[in-house]
């Protein structure tokens, strides 16, 4: 109260106050002097200066004055070695910037909560197979992610009847399902939209615990077969088309031209439950769906969360559903092979939304993190050592303070301020790294298959955690240099002599140095892995020719083509296409060859059995497809025009599936079965031709057998999306206008639609390679520079203080070589206790980064020898030039000024 | 009586207060009048008494301000404050207790 009021008062009216008191003292030892005399009385009055502190310090508030007066001295000190500040300053914000940055991304995707009622009452439901593939289980076929995980695979899609069956028990107080729309054609108001959307059960909603913005949520009776068609419209949505979103409601609109009455308006902020994914629509499951996705007990698609009833904990009720879900996929095996691996039910908290995102990010993120972890380690040991070199430098000053009368304690915390100012001055521009970081973070991250709808920014949270990380990086680096130059010998420092200077041999600095160079290890064996992986990746045979292909989509089932229609219409416009002066050929096919994943399922010769190891990629084109993808037949012809105009049976195979079916025979001639699912009539194709191996999906995979057919065949499914590549002269992309005239005259209800080049396709498939060798690369640079940087003051402070004795030695007869050698054998005795204690290290790191390596191994020799290396290489050069500026001491000039 | 006594830890508050009861004195002033009432037995350094008496200053016991000393000089008066009274009699019954408990226990073997 009044006296924190009185003390503030004093604080500003600080110098009166001192003036004051220095007046006080001397009417003190006047009154002294005139009793005692003046030498007695000054010798009895002692330090006037300690006096004056300890007065000061029963005033309060000290710890502010003094506050100030540390952040003004290190201040001034850091303008006077400004080398020094920047070097530290930049290496500090590179590390602290690429922490926060990552950070960033891993509280967008971990520790944000849902917006919804009660989220820590979700739970998401999962499942765990101790299979890791899941070809020849119950799921038949499914849509959806499923991920590796404890040598199993799990997934969190279900079966429509898994829903039905939880939806009956006790446990929950409501289940809810859901599925993504990906595309979504949406047309309101004369005006038509590509946006993204959500199939969702009766209960989905009221599960949320979400209060519309306008209208209604849906109700169970709204998510059945026959039911009439609402839809309830993300509020983005609704407030971008339709202004106030209350007068969204009633509206009719088309969603892939079928008609839909606007029910409601979600609240704002909302969108769904995966951070991945922002849905804008939401549209009863019954509406969106087929029935055979609702029968088929073998098709694994439809997402499931619930909420847990009051009292009811996670851990209860797995227990409680395991068993049933146990007894009721149990009923759905056909035979013991099915029956060895069934899927175990899992609950997990759902009070952040799905981890799927997790699943597939959060290891990169994890391993990124520990790079950029590393690289800030590196860099308070190298402040941490420059200071300990200053601490040495300062030796005088410290040995004044403290003889002076400053408290040891006092003085640390005044070194402890310069290096907490250094890294918060680091902080602050690590942060500005760090916005700069998230925004290009975001593309490098997302892959064409993968794309990243994160949001991260820079909340609270993540400023909150840089801003702790520079005071702790301060603290980090600056306690022991401080401890170490506050432990003085004050007589010899004062008198600066080297009064019995035990050189120890090894001190805190040298395993600084040792630290330093272990982590650099670390990070350049990491950054040699994932170099050599990229250019394994990049060196892979594709098969076809890349360059100069357009490549786009075209929906025009969404726009109300049908079957038989629709084949004419992609026909028709892929013969347009292939007359744009420019354009050489021009080829269509259901999805692209590299960059989307493929289509598989088992295609065996006739009367074979099918080997559940053992799946056909199926890819179906239009005419002259090969001759566009400069695929080379080795036998037969390629699928033409004939071939559509009579819809035949035909089928065009890879070599590889030539030598796994047909033990590399002539294959031409031959039938092939595809599509035997039960309850389905298998679809018979005759092969015309065999193609040279090429690359249909993923590139990290073995060679797949592939079976190409004709698009109007149809084997599974409707047909919808297709993909079209033309082959150009030129620039691909210069094609892109004349294209999307075509297409308007065609039909102007179709939209064009991710327009790329192939080559940018395939270089998409490899960013997360690319993201990895490009960062690590440089992080290992960057490591390496510091850490040779921490060797090389090191060892010129060591050959500084033993330049006595190099002199003496040099004096008695010791050629120059044998003083390199002595100052190089410390360096590499260092490097090598370095290597020593990364190699093992080294080898526990790597199991966690295998999973991202293709081609190589992670205990690949020659990276590991190109790392010591490298390694050994900038160690010896830095040490090099102490250690020659050694070997040019003039012993006379040495011993003079001992 | 060239024996000095050290002072006891937080004891020089209670001396300072109970001297300022006489009347306001500057810090000089004041370590001579403790000086001289305990014979010489204690001495207050320098080096204590002007932290103390700052520190009593800004906990409001005291207040101090400028005024010429007898020989025409200007000098910091020290003077109790009402608070400063109080702090007195209650850290006096506290010494007294003390005091009579220190002596009980170390003549109570003359008097069994």
């Amino acid at each position: 109260m009044n006296t924190n009021l009185r003390k503030l008062r004093w604080l500003f009216a600080r110098r009166r106050r001192d003036a004051e008191l220095a007046d006080e003292l001397a009417f003190h030892l006047e009154q002294e002097a005139e009793e005692r005399g003046y030498d007695a009385a000054r010798r009895e009055l002692g330090n006037i200066g300690l006096i004056k502190e300890d007065t000061r310090a029963s005033w309060g508030w000290t710890w502010v004055e003094q506050l100030l007066q540390d952040v003004r001295y290190a201040a001034r000190t850091m303008r006077k070695s400004l080398a020094f500040t920047a070097l530290a300053t930049l290496s500090l914000a590179l590390g602290i910037g690429a922490n926060t940055a990552i950070f960033s991304f891993i509280d967008a995707l971990m520790m944000r909560s849902l917006r919804v009622g009660e989220p820590e009452k979700l739970v998401t439901l999962n499942w765990h197979a101790s299979i890791s593939r899941m070809r020849g289980s119950v799921l038949h076929s499914g849509s959806g992610s499923t991920w590796k995980e404890g040598g199993g695979t799990g997934s969190g899609i279900f079966p429509y009847a898994a829903f039905e069956l939880l939806h009956k028990t006790e446990v929950f107080s409501n289940v809810f399902g859901y599925f993504w729309i990906r595309s979504a054609n949406f047309y309101a108001r004369g005006q038509a939209e590509a946006t993204t959307g959500e199939l969702v059960t009766g209960d989905y909603f009221r599960g949320l615990g979400l209060v519309p913005a306008a209208g209604r949520f849906f109700v169970a009776d709204d998510d059945r077969a026959g039911a009439a068609a609402v839809v309830v419209l993300g509020f983005d949505l609704a407030h971008r088309r339709f202004g106030d979103v209350a007068s969204a409601v009633g509206e009719s609109v088309l969603i892939n031209n079928r008609p839909y009455t606007v029910a409601g308006v979600a609240s704002p902020g909302f969108s769904g439950l995966d951070p991945a994914q922002s849905p804008e629509l939401y549209i009863p499951l019954h509406s969106g769906e087929d029935a055979r996705s609702f029968d088929d007990e073998h098709y694994y698609w439809l997402l499931i969360s619930a909420r847990l009833r009051p009292g009811m904990t996670i851990a209860q009720a797995e227990a409680q559903l395991g068993p049933v879900f146990h007894r009721w996929v149990e009923s759905t095996a056909a035979d013991d092979q099915e029956r060895a691996h069934l899927p175990q039910l899992v609950l997990k908290n759902g009070s952040k939304g799905l981890d799927t995102l997790r699943g597939n990010f959060s290891k990169p993120l994890f391993v990124l993190l520990g790079v950029a972890a590393s690289i800030l380690a590196i860099a308070c040991a190298n402040i941490a050592n420059l200071l300990l070199a200053r601490a040495t430098a300062r030796r005088r000053e410290m040995a004044v303070r403290l003889s002076i009368g400053a408290g040891r304690w006092r003085v640390i915390r005044q070194l402890l301020t310069e290096s907490v100012l250094l890294a918060s001055i680091g902080g602050a521009a690590g942060t500005l790294i760090a916005i700069w970081g998230v925004r290009s973070l975001v593309p490098l991250l997302s892959s064409a298959t993968r794309p990243l709808t994160l949001k991260p920014d820079l909340n609270s949270h993540v400023l909150a955690a840089a801003i702790a990380l520079s005071m702790v990086t301060g603290l980090l680096f600056g306690l022991a240099p401080a401890l170490q130059a506050t432990r003085v010998d004050v007589i010899p420092a004062l008198k600066e002599v080297r009064a019995n200077d035990r050189t120890r041999r090894f001190t805190l600095s040298h395993v600084l140095v040792v630290g330093q160079i272990t982590l650099s290890l670390l990070l350049v064996l990491g950054a040699s892995l994932f170099v050599r992986t990229l250019s394994k990746l990049e060196s892979v045979q594709l098969g076809f020719n890349r360059e100069n292909i357009l490549l786009f989509k075209l929906d025009a089932a969404q726009a109300g083509h049908t079957t038989p229609e629709i084949f004419s219409f992609y026909r028709d416009l892929q013969t347009r296409f292939g007359s744009i002066p420019g354009v050489l050929s021009a080829g269509v096919a259901q999805t692209p060859l590299v960059g989307e994943g493929s289509w598989f399922t088992p295609v065996v010769p006739v009367g074979k059995q099918p080997n559940p190891d053992q799946d056909t990629r199926v890819l179906m084109v239009g005419p002259d497809y090969l001759a566009t993808m400069r695929i080379p037949l080795i036998a037969g012809r390629e699928l033409d025009d004939r071939d559509f105009a009579r819809s035949a049976a035909v089928a065009v195979v890879n070599e590889k599936y030539v030598k796994a079916y047909f033990e590399g025979r002539n294959a031409l001639g031959q039938r092939i079965v595809m599509n035997m699912r039960p309850g389905k009539a298998p679809l018979e194709f005759e092969i015309v031709g065999v193609t040279k191996d090429f690359r249909y999906g993923d590139l990290k995979e073995e060679l797949p057998t592939i079976a190409f057919v004709p698009f109007n065949q149809i084997p599974f499914g409707r047909i919808g999306e297709m993909t079209y590549s033309l082959r150009t002269v030129g620039d691909p992309l210069a094609a892109v206008a004349t294209t999307r005239e075509i297409v308007r005259q065609a039909d102007a209800r179709v939209p064009v639609t991710h327009i790329t080049t192939q080559a940018t396709m395939v270089e998409q498939t490899m960013t997360q390679e690319i993201l990895f060798a490009r960062l690590c690369s440089g992080f290992a640079i960057l490591a390496l520079a510091i850490a040779c940087v921490g060797l090389y003051g090191t060892m010129s402070y060591t050959v500084a203080r033993r330049t006595g004795e190099i002199g003496i030695r040099m004096a008695l007869g010791a050629p120059r070589a044998r003083v390199v050698w002595m100052i190089m054998r410390q360096v590499a005795i260092m490097g090598a206790i370095g290597v020593a204690i990364g190699l093992p290290a080294a080898w526990a790191t790597s199991r966690v980064v295998k999973s991202f390596l293709y081609g190589i191994k992670a205990d690949d020799p020659s990276s590991i020898a190109a790392a010591i290396g490298t390694m050994a290489i900038a160690v010896l050069v830095a040490g090099f030039a102490p250690a020659r500026r050694a070997s040019r001491i003039d012993p006379v000039i040495a011993l003079r000024s001992e | 009586m060239n024996q000095k006594l050290d002072l006891l830890q937080g004891t020089l508050d209670l001396l300072i207060l109970r001297t300022l009861l006489g009347g306001p004195a500057h810090g000089h002033a004041i370590a001579k009048h403790i000086q001289r009432t305990s014979e010489d037995l204690l001495q207050v350094e320098t080096g204590s008494l002007y932290p103390a008496l700052h520190r009593l200053e800004a906990k409001g016991w005291i207040e101090a301000s400028w005024a010429l000393s007898d020989k025409g000089k200007r000098a910091r008066y020290y003077k109790l404050k009402r608070e400063g009274r109080k702090q007195l009699s209650s850290e006096r019954s506290k010494w007294d207790a003390f005091a009579r408990a220190m002596g009980l226990i170390l003549t109570a073997d003359e008097r069994s």
